[in-house]
């Protein structure tokens, strides 16, 4: 934290004197390493060190905010100065403020070792591939004008693109997609999921079109609830989840709830841009609609006692809106062979590319790049890409009861943007069965 | 430290084979949506170097020192030689835009009351956000290119939601602003996207002529961009005309900076002369593999990220544009796509398309209804081919670079 908080605290606290008031600054430095594989080779190598600065005031719907792309004390003046005119406020003298010192940082961290690890991965793997790897290091800290600064640091690992794999039908490109905070087991995982990616596959037919049930497996499920929870449950969204408080939506079995407390998932933090730290949020509780997510100013408005940590930021020059971080789904006791059974006819997922959300409506949409076929709860033919869609209130109610008895994690799922910000998300669930989602083919 | 004492520093690295760019931006951005208002700004400074030492390399920091400790970092890495690229040259430092820069005007009332006229009171304006940005750009290079220029833009995004009943729909749009706001044009796209779909009825034409909106219309000229910009040649572009002999594409950036990302003067291009595939879209590292000349279409997106092969302001262009309501006038039946409900797909590889949109049923050059949602899909070199005009009605919208559509006219469509 190389600004000195007992500054920033004298500047910013007039800021907040009044009622109602609130006030911060935010400071990220942000550090990112990209290597682009070519077929074993690394062809470009990136390196990225920004830092930015930004000062906010609010109070009720009002909100002000100035960023500048410096961290220290002159950018924090800066930043100041401008909240402080636009206010209306006494500001700070100009004067050109301390700078950093000029110390070496530590080097930009892991790439060597990782560009080492992914030769071999990739060389047993995947070897003919088009992949970039991304490793970032985002440093926050958030003085807050009332309370005690915090500091947050996390290292984000991804690996995306695409990579040719042997199938029985000839060579095929094929998608991938990985996402992980950096840890000491990372790679086994990565390696776990490469092999997934490359197993030998039947050409695909066309998906089928219609009504369909199916099978949401491999933790892809997590998409689901992402799209159909998380972002209606955001305080202040629109949607038909809105005045249903305490409602039961879904099987009394089905429990849901956000946890960027797991800081083993992408979407993990220790304390988010306003400098709370989060709680997990039950967002449905035995099939009940439960708790919203909350920053400052929602909860305030909702008249709660204090934010549950979800005021994000995709960048210090956006503002902090709540958002979801991990989706976290509860497991029952079916197993595979149970949930395929049960299945009988249908659709068994494990990918989803992409989902949205139109929150008005309350209508869903997502993408999957494959499926399998189930037939009399057998896995049956290999099907192309498509689409499954619904609606949010039918399709919580059309979740099956058991649940499958393992949580996945799903490393796919790695971003989600909302309004162009940007913040890292994901999630673990278990297999669940849900009938009566309109399918459509993308062949 | 200064941008020459990175090219000095770059120089000692990798003798002729470095570029260094800087930005300084501003910006000043109103969103507003119900009673709450935020007002920010924003001061962003950054450089990035690329060298080729012979491998590629790429480093970007807020400021000269960072960069200076960056490079060396950056060089650490194994990687395989790369090619360097031929660098443009020459010189242009023209004055910068200077003064403090004007906030965006506030255009939240009369937008709403916009957005209600227009939808007969079943839609109301949720949010808009509109944002005033100036940039300053410098390139300078190994042979000795020193060019500086300065753009700005006022962009932004409105979000609407449509009620009929218990039913509700929601209208997203990104804007772009080159002139004075076109608050009746956005009041439209946003009306029509979230109450026609409402209507709940499907299409009561199963064959027959699609009429594209501008903003349907600049979705299709997006997704064919990487014809344009690619390097590899599909089978259904080289049967001849992909479009009718009177209707071109041309990329032109001129409108928006002198230069591209990598110093490159910007120029015309036409992508698609007479129907016909013509020159393609090049920057540096495409263009030295290619052993053809950059046409100027480096685009750095952000100083953090290196510089891409990119169109920059891609569109039609016909010698006999009709104006919109003779083309209306003309359709015998068919429907009219007022906005799209779906990302369009474009899959080049596959020739295959498929829209998703709402729109209106069109009956000898009448609207005969809403159509709440309707699908369009098949093979994209027979669609192309089946353009038969094009508007005079031509607007630009940010896909994130400007595209410009116009209404367009395609025969023999079949729609679900």
């Amino acid at each position: 934290m190389p600004l000195d908080p007992a500054t920033v605290a004298r500047w910013i606290e007039p800021l907040a004197k009044e009622p109602g008031e609130m006030a911060d600054v935010l400071v990220e430095r942000r550090r990112e390493a990209v290597l682009l594989w070519r077929d074993g080779e690394v062809v470009e190598t990136r390196l990225a060190s920004t830092e930015a600065l930004a000062a906010r005031w609010q109070r009720g719907g009002q909100q002000r905010l100035a960023a500048v792309s410096r961290a220290d004390e002159s950018g924090l003046r800066e930043a100041l100065r401008e909240l402080q005119v636009t206010l209306g406020r006494t500001s700070l003298p100009i004067r050109e403020g301390k700078a950093l010192s000029e110390e070496e940082e530590e080097p930009h961290p892991s790439v060597d070792r990782w560009r080492k690890r992914l030769a071999a991965l990739l060389a047993r793997n995947a070897p003919r591939h088009k992949l970039r790897w991304t490793l970032v290091e985002v440093a926050r800290d958030v003085f807050p004008a009332r309370g005690a600064p915090v500091s947050h640091t996390r290292r984000l690992f991804s690996l995306e693109g695409s990579f040719i794999a042997a199938s029985r039908r000839g060579d095929e490109t094929r998608t991938f997609s990985f996402h992980g905070p950096e840890s000491d087991s990372l790679a086994e995982e990565l390696r776990v999921w490469l092999v997934r990616a490359a197993e030998p596959r039947e050409a695909p037919m066309t998906c089928p079109e219609g009504e369909v049930d199916a099978v949401l497996a491999g933790g892809c499920a997590a998409v689901l609830f992402h799209e159909i929870l998380s972002h209606p449950l955001e305080a202040g969204a629109i949607s038909p989840l809105s005045g249903l408080a305490d409602a039961r939506l879904a099987v009394a079995e089905l429990e849901v709830r956000d946890d960027a407390t797991r800081l083993d998932l992408f979407g993990g933090y220790e304390c988010d841009d306003e400098g709370v730290r989060p709680r997990p949020v039950k967002l449905l509780d035995g099939g009940r609609l439960a708790a919203r997510l909350t920053n400052r100013a929602c909860a305030a408005r909702m008249g709660r006692e204090a934010s549950n940590g979800h005021g994000r930021r995709a960048e210090p020059a956006d503002p902090p809106l709540p958002r979801g971080s991990n989706l976290v789904v509860a497991v029952g006791s079916a197993t595979r062979e149970e949930m395929a059974r049960r299945l009988g006819q249908g659709l068994w997922i494990e990918d989803f590319e992409s989902g949205s959300v139109e929150l008005s409506s309350g209508s869903f949409r997502l993408r999957f790049p494959r499926a399998r076929r189930v037939r009399r709860g057998r896995l049956a033919d290999e099907l192309g890409p498509g689409t499954l869609a619904g609606e949010i209130l039918p399709a919580l109610k059309r979740i099956e009861t058991g649940l499958g008895r393992q949580a996945h994690i799903y490393r796919s799922l790695g971003w989600c943007a909302r309004g162009g910000q940007v913040v890292a998300v994901q999630g673990s669930a278990p297999d669940v069965l849900i009938r009566g989602l309109a399918v459509r083919s993308l062949a | 430290m200064t941008a020459e004492r990175i090219g000095e520093l770059l120089e000692a690295r990798a003798p002729g084979a470095w570029e260094v760019y800087q930005k300084e931006g501003t910006s000043r951005e109103i969103a507003r949506s119900g009673a709450e208002r935020r007002e920010s700004s924003r001061r962003e400074e950054g450089l990035a170097a690329r060298w080729w030492d012979p491998a590629a390399r790429f480093a970007a920091a807020g400021n000269a020192e960072e960069l200076a400790r960056a490079i060396p970092r950056a060089a650490e890495a194994a990687s395989s030689p790369g090619e360097v690229p031929q660098w443009p040259r020459g010189t242009a430092r023209p004055a910068a835009e200077t003064g403090p820069l004007e906030p965006p005007p506030d255009v939240f009332e009369e937008l709403a009351r916009l957005v209600s006229a227009e939808s007969r009171g079943q839609a109301s304006l949720l949010e808009l956000s509109v944002r005033q940005g100036r940039t300053v750009e410098r390139v300078v290079n190994a042979a000795g290119l020193d060019v500086s220029w300065s753009t700005s833009v006022e962009t932004g995004f409105a979000a609407a939601v449509g009620r009929h009943g218990t039913r509700a729909c929601e209208a997203r749009a990104l804007f772009r602003w080159d002139q004075e706001p076109d608050l009746p044009a956005l009041a439209r796209r946003l009306s029509d996207r979230a109450t026609l779909p409402l209507s709940e009825k499907s299409t009561p034409v199963e064959r027959g002529e699609w009429l594209l909106d501008p903003s349907v219309a600049a979705a299709l000229l997006a997704g064919l961009a990487p014809l344009f910009a690619g390097d590899g040649h599909l089978p259904w572009t080289g049967r001849g005309a992909i479009l009718p002999p009177d209707i071109s594409i041309v990329d032109d950036g001129t409108a928006d900076a002198p230069f591209d990302g990598e110093g490159t003067r910007s120029r015309r291009v036409v992508v698609v002369e007479r129907g016909a595939l013509g020159a393609r879209l090049h920057d540096l590292a495409s263009a030295r593999r290619a052993g053809a000349a950059s046409t100027g279409h480096g685009v750095r997106r952000s100083y953090r990220t290196p510089p891409c092969r990119a169109p920059r302001r891609l569109f039609f262009e016909t010698d006999q544009p009709v104006p919109p309501r003779e083309l209306l006038a003309s359709v015998r039946r068919g429907l009219f796509a007022s906005a799209l409900t779906a990302p369009l797909s474009c899959d080049l590889e596959s020739d295959r398309y498929e829209a998703q949109f709402t729109g209106v049923a069109v009956v000898a050059g009448r609207a005969l209804g809403p159509v709440g949602a309707a699908r369009a899909r098949g093979r994209l070199s027979e669609l192309l081919r089946r353009v038969t005009a094009l508007s005079s009605d031509r607007q630009f919208f940010p896909m994130p670079d400007p595209v410009g559509g116009a209404t367009l006219l395609v025969e023999r469509v079949s729609f679900d």
